[in-house]
């Protein structure tokens, strides 16, 4: 095998191997106490937020108020795989499961008895058979005084919960929320063995950033501002990434194949014609097969900002496909909030696209001959790698309820031996 | 291109029911929230709707959070548009939505409202002379709060339940009847247990009028409640409160106030007295039978008994697609 060729399977067996994100499929618990004020807007926000377009994403379901059984002022219902009261409740769903609870920790929870024996209990509940990650959010000071081992742990800590206006509270607290949620999830989900949201041991969650450095640099400049100064994640911004010495070809490839959670291309009117960057685009939107599993397949997600100032021209780049496109509003005054929306909404896709990889193997954890399962929706250029491998006649299971009619039918007429089938579909 | 027919058209000519109502401190008791019913309703809805099926849903039109009919009409308008773009499934039926509302709730609908769902949608006006009402009330003291204005809306909304299971032509002046299209099965969620309107909770009426006319019914127990409610009595053969007649005069004193103090229903027979529903109610619930003959559900009576107590919308959604496709053929894709 040539040494470029051998580079690049390399990387792919990497990719392979650090992409095997957690193969339980995750749920999540939004647990409050009833009196929590923002309880239940924000765990109506985590909801549409880890769910869009109805329901694509991880189930999220509640516990704040007691369950029918309960007496006043009681526990809610009984996690799956819960102990209480000597029994062990049944597992709600079939298969191996992650059980990630999102503690909002206030002054009515952490000075309610009931909820503090039931926080403790469950920390330590060590004969769950499912696995249970923590995740506490201080709403308040009084926050970090629910139990230990909980409350040893470091809490997500949203903002503006002192701002007076209740609107605008909601909307301050939600947005400060949901960004450090996605980046902790996202540290959860893609980090190989990660059982702990603390565990900080690994490398960082890498997002690269793919731009063209002769347009000037303020949007990629903005993201990547954002990226080191507000969050915890790593950024590949640009040759100041490469050590010295090294190939640009290569380490851009190993950055891209082996660590990356996903990628932003800002996508000004010359972005096209820059080489490094359809590089990069191409060898990200190239599905991986899984190495245990090789007729599961994943494409880490790719989101688009799209830089074009108003008045000029690009071309389309076909290796996009249908990647998600969001506008780059040139107002000096939002850019720090764009940056930051555009960071949180790609570490979003990034953990739905580690969702999907855990949902398709469960739902088809040995496929038939002709079978593969994806974690994206697919699109014609991201199809022909695998029809590559597979050949064109197919049965593609795809995460979601169902293509449109319209790409069904651009599907058909170009791969009118495959079969397409979604998560929904396949339900047994 | 390849002429390939993307979706199937396997509930051409059968329309599904959904009895389906919000009840916030019912639904969060159980660890969820309205944005799981609302979900689950499109999970269950859109596989009906395309594969040509029409839905019937007797909601109201007021913009609320619990309100589930613009839910339906945006679905179904959003498959009506994908199926217009010039491909194989182009002119091939979608499932549209059939709702019957009754005095004087149908007041509220104005021609601006209608004309803009009129591709998705036929409202079916069920009147006080449809319920076999003589005493009527002008349209204008609907809401006067008055004991007639009660007592007529209460037995309309009953004659509505019991006229919208069942296919009919409805008479249009100068032009060609039109013939609606009566449900072939019925799937229950959610329900109110406090705050409804009538003589009992919509779901249990709709539940009594599916089991007499044998329909399909599909009760998801575990989504709280009437419809709970209905599940665990006939789970366990036994009677649950909205089940009895005090419970539900408990409910609604107005209305038991009004029977007492000499309002009759007409004499029509269609609409029957609340305790005479219930005592039928109570009757199929305890009697010993198997739950999968009961409810006709196509599954057997281990996946019939899990469906009326699973809260795994995954779980819900599979038996109930299950169920169609064996009793109506009905496939999802």
């Amino acid at each position: 095998m040539e040494p470029a060729r051998a580079r690049r399977c390399q990387a792919r067996d990497n990719v392979a191997r650090v992409a095997t994100v957690t193969h339980q499929v995750p749920e999540i618990f939004v647990l409050w106490h009833p009196a929590c004020e923002l309880g239940e807007t924000l765990a109506s926000k985590i909801y549409a937020w880890l769910r869009p377009e109805n329901g694509l994403g991880p189930q999220v379901f509640y516990r704040s108020a007691p369950a029918p059984e309960a007496p006043p002022r009681g526990l809610p219902p009984p996690l799956p795989g819960e102990q209480r009261a000597g029994r062990v409740t049944t597992p709600q769903r079939r298969g191996e499961n992650l059980q990630i609870l999102i503690v909002l920790a206030d002054a009515h929870l952490v000075a309610d008895p009931t909820w503090r024996a039931w926080l403790r209990q469950l920390a330590v509940d060590g004969a769950s058979s499912v696995r249970r990650v923590f995740i506490p959010v201080a709403l308040d000071g009084t926050a970090f005084n629910v139990p230990p081992p909980l409350g040893e742990r470091n809490f997500l800590r949203p903002t503006g919960a002192n701002e007076p206006d209740r609107a605008e509270r909601e909307r301050l607290v939600t947005r400060s929320l949901l960004k450090q949620l996605t980046e902790v999830l996202c540290r959860l989900l893609l980090r190989d063995g990660a059982s702990d949201p603390e565990d900080d041991s690994g490398p960082k969650i890498k997002v690269f950033l793919s731009h063209a450095k002769v347009d000037g640099t303020s949007p990629a400049k903005s993201i990547r501002d954002h990226i080191y100064s507000q969050t915890q994640i790593a950024a590949f911004y640009d040759e100041n990434d490469i050590p010295f010495g090294q190939a640009f070809a290569r380490v851009i490839d190993q950055a891209v194949s082996t660590d990356t959670a996903a990628l932003i291309a800002v996508q000004s009117a010359v972005y096209h014609r820059r080489p490094w960057c359809r590089f990069e685009l191409s060898r990200f939107r190239r599905p991986i097969a899984d190495a245990a599993l090789p007729q599961h397949w994943r494409l880490p997600p790719v989101l688009v900002v799209d830089a074009i100032a108003g008045g000029e021209s690009s071309r389309g780049i076909p290796e996009l496909g249908n990647a998600p496109i969001v506008r780059w509003k040139e107002d000096a005054g939002t850019a720090a909030e764009q940056a930051e929306e555009i960071v949180t909404t790609v570490l979003r896709e990034a953990v739905l696209a580690a969702f999907h990889h855990a949902a398709g193997r469960a739902l088809h954890p040995r496929p038939g001959p002709g079978e593969v399962v994806t974690n994206w929706l697919p699109d014609p250029v991201t199809l022909l790698p695998i029809v590559a491998k597979h050949g064109e006649k197919l049965v593609v299971h795809y995460p979601g309820r169902g293509l449109s009619g319209l790409e069904l039918d651009i599907l058909f007429e170009l791969f009118p031996a495959i079969s397409f089938r979604s998560f929904e579909e396949s339900l047994p | 291109m390849t002429e390939r027919k993307h979706r199937n058209r396997t509930g051409h000519g059968h329309a599904v029911a959904f009895s389906i109502s919000y009840q916030r401190d019912d639904l969060l008791a159980r660890g969820l929230g309205i944005e799981h019913l609302r979900e689950l309703l499109v999970r269950l809805a859109r596989p009906v709707v395309r594969a040509g099926a029409g839905i019937a849903y007797d909601g109201a039109w007021r913009d609320e959070p619990g309100n589930f009919t613009f839910v339906l009409l945006q679905l179904i308008n959003a498959e009506r548009e994908d199926n217009v773009t010039g491909g194989p499934d182009t002119g091939l039926q979608i499932g549209g939505l059939v709702n019957h509302l009754a005095w004087p709730n149908y007041l509220e609908v104005t021609p601006a409202i209608e004309a803009r769902w009129i591709h998705c949608c036929r409202i079916v006006r069920v009147t006080q002379e449809d319920a076999g009402l003589t005493d009527l009330v002008a349209d204008d003291q609907a809401k006067s709060g008055s004991d007639p204005a009660l007592w007529n809306a209460a037995v309309t909304l009953s004659a509505m339940r019991r006229l919208s299971p069942h296919s009919r032509s409805i008479s249009i002046p100068d032009a060609a009847s039109e013939r609606i299209v009566g449900p072939r099965a019925r799937i229950v969620l959610g329900g109110k247990l406090a705050g409804y309107r009538g003589f009992l909770p919509g779901v249990l009426e709709e539940v009594l009028v599916a089991l007499e006319a044998q329909i399909p019914l599909y009760v998801l127990g575990g989504f709280g409640g009437v419809a709970e409610a209905v599940a665990q009595a006939f789970r366990d053969r036994t009677v649950t409160p909205p089940l009895t007649m005090a419970w539900n005069d408990q409910q609604a004193p107005e209305l038991k106030r009004l029977r007492e103090s000499g309002f009759n229903l007409p004499p029509s027979g269609l609409v029957r007295a609340a305790d005479t529903m219930l005592a039928e109610l109570r009757r199929r619930a305890t009697e010993d039978r198997p739950l999968a003959e009961k409810f006709a559900t196509g599954l057997d009576e281990h996946d019939t008994a899990e469906l009326m107590s699973t809260s795994d919308p995954d779980r819900a959604v599979q038996l109930v697609r299950r169920g169609l496709e064996r009793t109506l053929g009905i496939r999802a894709g």
